[in-house]
């Protein structure tokens, strides 16, 4: 919400600067989001009055003007416009000021005569396209005042972030208050005086609330004879300077006292009304009405609507209806001023999808006691402006009148929530000026061990305005919004600390954080929302549960329209985005949760494409292969401590056929691996291969095993023996390992293999693999002896169980 | 004989100041010291020298004998050390050629900065929990006194399920689920992602959100003020200033927003904050009795305070990202800078 500082200061005294005031009123909670000065592009243009005119010597077209702008000395000013006259009082642009349209005044020859300054026409000021002569002003002005300030537009602006339960803020009376909290200077409300007719309202018109629940008050009045038009200037600029659009003088009026009181008002047509008389009721079922903005709207019993003796007039509290609106041939006024039910109104203008200003008041909370001000105000102003004469009286049907909202309130509580040490007379100065009643009483019914409290408790009265008001506790933000947060104390918490929880997913999550990084891989995030289209470009086979991802109802995209269930779309993305970069160095992992059905499973996910590594001399880029994302797995496994894991080929379809495995813990699945399928690749747009995988954390976290123990150094030295066998090309290179631990027994330190050769050297079919075996006891110096003993035995068992030749 | 030990000397030293190698060293040792050298010669006559010459002489010949041979060791060490000079010369890298520096790869910025957020709390007491994503109406608002039909939901532009669920807003419903399963005093942090009907520059619809919540049997306003002013102090620095302003959060009251200073004109007022000197961080208050009440505390016998902040928007302080959004691309260019 917009308001002015010049209109502010009608309603209450106060000498702060538009910064000062903003401060104030965001200290209090209402905050000023910008702060605008109008009128500065007429800075230097004052009020001139023309006091003589002469011919100019050397133009015909042009006169020499004496103007008088408020100073002994009058300036000569040569003017070339039709309207100029002797006696005009009109705008002056002095020597010095720069105009809207660029125009810079100085003291110039005109054609040999001097000339020191500029008389203006509306076009030259920007005030209006109109260029035809000078701007003709009042001539009541004073002479020498500038522009601005004559014509009011010297004003500020201050635009107002009102908090959803601060509906008596969205008015200027109601800033006003808050300025009253902090001044403690008195209030000036609009002086109401009415003429009214011998007419009674009641005998031409009437009120019916058929359900007093959705409109516990609606008041009306009737102003006879009214002359629709143009809004003076004063109150067009009002409206215009916070943002309100200028329709005609009655609709203005009742805007102006909407700004005014923060009450929202209605002008029917009367003679449009049917019976002239108005019945508030639900909307009946199939009924539609035209609303002011030319729309035809569905109605339903659930919507209160203001209808006449025939069908509905308006949408209560949220839109009048065309058919009865104010126009140029209107002659009587029906004004409305009533108050509806906050959530009936919500849920109307939802539904509807409209938020008026009326609706924007009502939904909150609008004062049903200020029904009447705002009424008499508007019918006041309609009376002055646009003529007509007001009826005897008002149909004011008011069957929700409630009783003001009592609570008790412990000044020990307030400093007890706060922290602070307020005394009871500062409480009490800072709610009365907040507008609450207060006084004290012997305090009831309060458990003496539930809270420190004295014996007595002040009796708070909430004035009708503040619907936001209902406890103790909203009292006491009252108090120290007021008070100044900035001067509650600062102190650390006094209280235990809690005992902490170990929590073994999160060190599980950072072990494997820690070592993807150290790994070379960058961190990624992405949205947890995917495209539906992702399982099928990730190949993912048709009855897989993952597909079961759940929906959004209100995406924002399709590509953002199901949440998912799998990191790998969205790591395969990001590489589709670097690659589309020209970055081909992929090496991302993405740690989150996943919505698999009704669980949030948290998984890591890694990808590695292109070419990996430092990319310089020494330290060459290189691609990737299945043995990278293996090892990434492996080294995930182990700083969790997990050991006994195995891998096993699958037929995922996300991967290529021989190149990937799943990785199994107690034969449970755990986590897959691979390189991604060709047509993956392709659906990705990725021109080289790419190595996936994903782990479950959850599954990991089970499993995971921090504790560690020492075992003692070796006292004896390992014998090493290296051990090359040819084998069948398609066994499994993890079976030699097992077979020389088994053997080996205790005195097998440790077996790697340190080379695969597949070529001319060994026959078709065969591959060798060659190992290296520490041997190793813990109780004695091995000799030569034993270890060849043991090793020829490792070598037949080999020879045995996997018809492995020795290679020589 | 005296004289010509003496000559030997003085030949033997000037033939050293020639020598450059080692082998031309041992052919020199060997024309002296050898079987048949010249001075083995010399000290051979001794025989023939009378009862009173020989021990002078004899004595004058050791003399010799050992300062030669001290002068040939000398020779060598020199020419040992001039030969691994060459050696190493030979050995030569240029050291403008790149370290093989290890390829580490980096945490996401807004991690970074979620990590640090949660280091500052943790050391105040302060214990890490998380909760789900994907909510019911009532942990996300009604549990948190924000009913149906509440205005404040309006500003919660939530995203919802097919199935009816939606995806939490805040993080703040994990501090329902917290006091469900636990008495206080409770002192937790929840960071974790937060979902909002939202897309533009200063807008991503996922971001990060780190919510606090502290309940004991006499928490004050005070104490969530000293809370976040030391937070703020270790998160952007010593000289940082705090402002506490009055707003409304249906699950708080009182409420807050707090702002602290600039971090780039340090409050003397810049673009970046608006020429207001402060920047808006976060949301806190203190725990309304309603949510007690919904989670069945007294709201007599405890009270609490509540903080909620929004990780890319602090990360942002520091990194000055024009569009937010750029954090979810993960565009390797842009978290290689950080």
């Amino acid at each position: 919400m917009n308001i002015t500082l010049n209109w502010l200061k009608n309603y209450i005294d106060f000498d702060f600067t538009a910064e000062q005031l903003a401060e104030k009123l965001t200290m209090l909670g209402v905050e000023v989001e910008t702060i605008k000065q109008l009128g500065i592009a007429i800075d230097g243009v004052v009020v001139g009055k023309v006091i003589s005119i002469r011919p100019h010597p050397n133009a015909d077209k042009l006169v020499l003007c004496q103007v008088d702008i408020g100073k002994e000395d009058k300036l000569q000013i040569v003017c070339g416009a039709p309207n100029v006259r002797d006696g005009m009082v009109a705008p002056v642009a002095t020597i010095g000021t720069e105009l809207h349209s660029g125009v810079f005044i100085k003291s110039a020859k005109i054609r040999g005569e001097e000339s020191y300054g500029m008389l203006c026409s509306e076009k030259e000021l920007g005030i209006s396209p109109d260029a035809a002569g000078l701007m003709e002003l009042a001539p009541e002005l004073s002479i020498g005042t500038p522009l601005a300030e004559a014509l009011g537009l010297d004003d500020t602006v201050l635009e107002l972030e009102i908090t959803p339960n601060r509906p008596d803020c969205l008015s200027l009376i109601g800033v006003a208050r808050e300025v009253r909290a902090e001044t403690g200077n008195e209030l000036r409300h609009p002086q109401i005086e009415l003429n009214e007719s011998d007419t009674e309202t009641q005998g031409v018109t009437s009120v019916t609330i058929d359900d007093p629940e959705l409109c516990p008050r609606y008041a009306a009045r009737i102003i006879k004879d009214v002359k629709v038009g143009e809004s003076p200037d004063w109150l067009k600029q009002r409206l215009e300077s916070v943002g309100i659009a200028v329709i005609n003088n009655i609709v203005d009026i009742t805007n102006y006292v909407l700004m005014e009181y923060g009450q929202p008002l209605h002008a029917f047509d009367y003679h449009k009304l049917n019976e002239n008389r108005i019945v508030v009721r639900r909307a009946a079922e199939g009924e539609r009405i035209t609303t002011l903005d030319e729309y035809e709207r569905k109605l339903t019993p659930d919507m209160l609507v203001i209808a006449d003796a025939e069908k509905p007039v308006a949408v209560a509290g949220v839109m009048g209806g065309h058919e009865t609106e104010i126009t140029d041939s209107t002659c009587d006024v029906l004004l409305e001023s009533a108050y509806f039910s906050p959530s009936s109104i919500r849920s109307t203008a939802k539904t509807m999808g409209l938020n008026t200003e009326a609706s924007y008041r009502f939904e909150r909370g609008a004062d049903p006691e200020n029904v009447i001000l705002a009424l008499n105000r508007a019918a006041q102003l309609i009376a002055e402006l646009a003529g007509g004469t007001i009826c005897k009286g008002i149909v004011n049907v008011y069957p929700g009148k409630q009783e003001p909202i009592q609570i008790q309130l412990c000044p020990e509580r307030v400093n007890f929530i706060l922290g602070t040490e307020l005394e009871t007379t500062e409480i009490e100065q800072i709610l009365s000026r907040l507008g609450f009643g207060i006084k004290m009483v012997q305090q009831e019914g309060l458990d003496q061990e539930a809270a420190p409290t004295e014996d007595n408790v002040f009796q708070v009265t909430v004035p009708s305005f503040r619907v936001d008001i209902t406890r103790e506790i909203d009292l006491i933000e009252e108090v120290a919004r007021v008070y100044g947060y900035d001067n509650i104390p600062t102190t650390l918490p006094k209280g235990d600390i809690p005992v902490p929880v170990p929590n073994k997913l999160a060190e599980v999550r950072r072990r494997i954080k820690n070592f993807l990084l150290s790994s070379g891989m960058m961190e990624a995030i992405n949205y947890s929302f995917v495209h539906p289209n992702c399982f099928e470009k990730i190949r993912l086979s048709e009855g897989n549960p993952l597909r079961e991802a759940l929906k959004l109802q209100n995406p924002l995209s399709p590509e953002m329209s199901i949440l998912r269930s799998t990191l790998i779309p969205s790591l395969l993305n990001n590489a589709q985005h670097n690659h589309n970069h020209q970055i081909n160095n992929i090496a991302l992992f993405e740690i989150s949760t996943v919505f698999v059905q009704d669980k949030e499973p948290t998984r890591v996910s890694g990808i590695l494409a292109g070419e990996i590594g430092g990319g310089v001399y020494g330290n060459p880029y290189k691609h990737p292969d299945f043995f990278d994302i293996k090892g990434i797995a492996e080294g995930a496994l182990e700083v969790c401590g997990i050991t006994d894991y195995a891998f096993k080929l699958t037929d995922e379809p996300t991967f290529h056929p021989w190149r990937n495995a799943e990785l199994l813990l107690d034969s449970k699945r755990i986590g897959i691996l691979g390189e991604a399928h060709p047509e993956v690749l392709e659906n990705y747009e990725l021109p080289y291969k790419a190595y996936l995988f994903e782990l479950d954390l959850n599954a990991l976290t089970e499993a995971a095993d921090f504790a560690k123990q020492f075992k003692p150094i070796p006292i004896y030295p390992s014998i090493q023996r290296d051990l090359a066998i040819v084998v069948d090309k398609e066994m499994q290179s993890d079976l030699p390992i097992d077979i020389i631990y088994s053997t080996g027994g205790k005195l097998v330190e440790s077996v790697k293999l340190f080379d695969v050769y597949i070529g001319d050297q060994v026959p078709d079919g065969k591959k060798s693999l060659a190992y290296t075996i520490m041997y190793h006891s813990a109780t004695e110096t091995l000799t030569d002896k034993v270890v060849n003993d043991l090793h020829d035995k490792v070598i037949r068992k080999l020879n045995q169980e996997l018809n492995a030749e020795l290679r020589m | 004989m005296k004289k010509e030990l003496e000559a030997i000397q003085a030949e033997v030293l000037q033939a050293l100041k020639q020598i450059n190698t080692q082998d031309q060293l041992e052919s020199l040792r060997i024309e002296y010291f050898g079987r048949k050298g010249k001075l083995t010669d010399v000290m051979k006559g001794m025989g023939k020298l009378s009862k009173e010459e020989r021990p002078i002489i004899g004595k004058l010949a050791n003399e010799i004998r050992s300062s030669l041979s001290d002068a040939f060791e000398a020779a060598k060490t020199a020419l040992d050390s001039k030969q691994q000079g060459q050696q190493l010369k030979a050995e030569s890298v240029d050291i403008t050629l790149p370290g093989r520096k290890p390829t580490l790869g980096k945490a996401h910025p807004v991690m970074q900065i979620l990590q640090r957020i949660e280091e500052i709390f943790m050391q105040m007491g302060f214990q890490v929990v998380t909760g789900p994503e994907v909510e019911t109406e009532h942990y996300n608002f009604d549990a948190l006194n924000t009913p149906p039909d509440h205005p404040a939901r309006d500003l919660h532009d939530t995203f919802y399920l097919t199935d009816g669920h939606l995806l939490r807003t805040h993080n703040s419903p994990v501090q329902i689920r917290a006091m469900e399963n636990q008495q206080p005093p409770i002192r937790i942090i929840v960071p974790g992602k937060a979902y909002r009907v939202d897309y533009d520059v200063s807008h991503t619809p996922m971001f990060h959100q780190v919510e606090g919540l502290l309940v004991d049997r006499h928490v004050t306003f005070s104490e969530l003020k000293g809370v976040l002013v030391s937070f703020a102090r270790q998160m952007f620095g010593d000289q940082t200033q705090m402002r506490f302003r009055p707003h409304f959060f249906p699950f708080t009251e009182p409420s807050a927003e707090v702002d602290i200073s600039c971090t780039v004109c340090q409050g003397k007022g810049c673009r970046s904050c608006g020429h207001t000197g402060w920047i808006e961080i976060l949301g806190a208050g203190a725990v309304d009795p309603e949510v007690f009440r919904a989670v069945n505390y007294d709201p007599e016998e405890v009270t609490g305070f509540a903080f909620g902040m929004g990780v890319e928007r602090i990360a942002n302080l520091q990194f000055r990202i024009p569009d937010i959004r750029t954090f979810y691309e993960n565009d390797l260019r842009f978290l290689n800078q950080f």
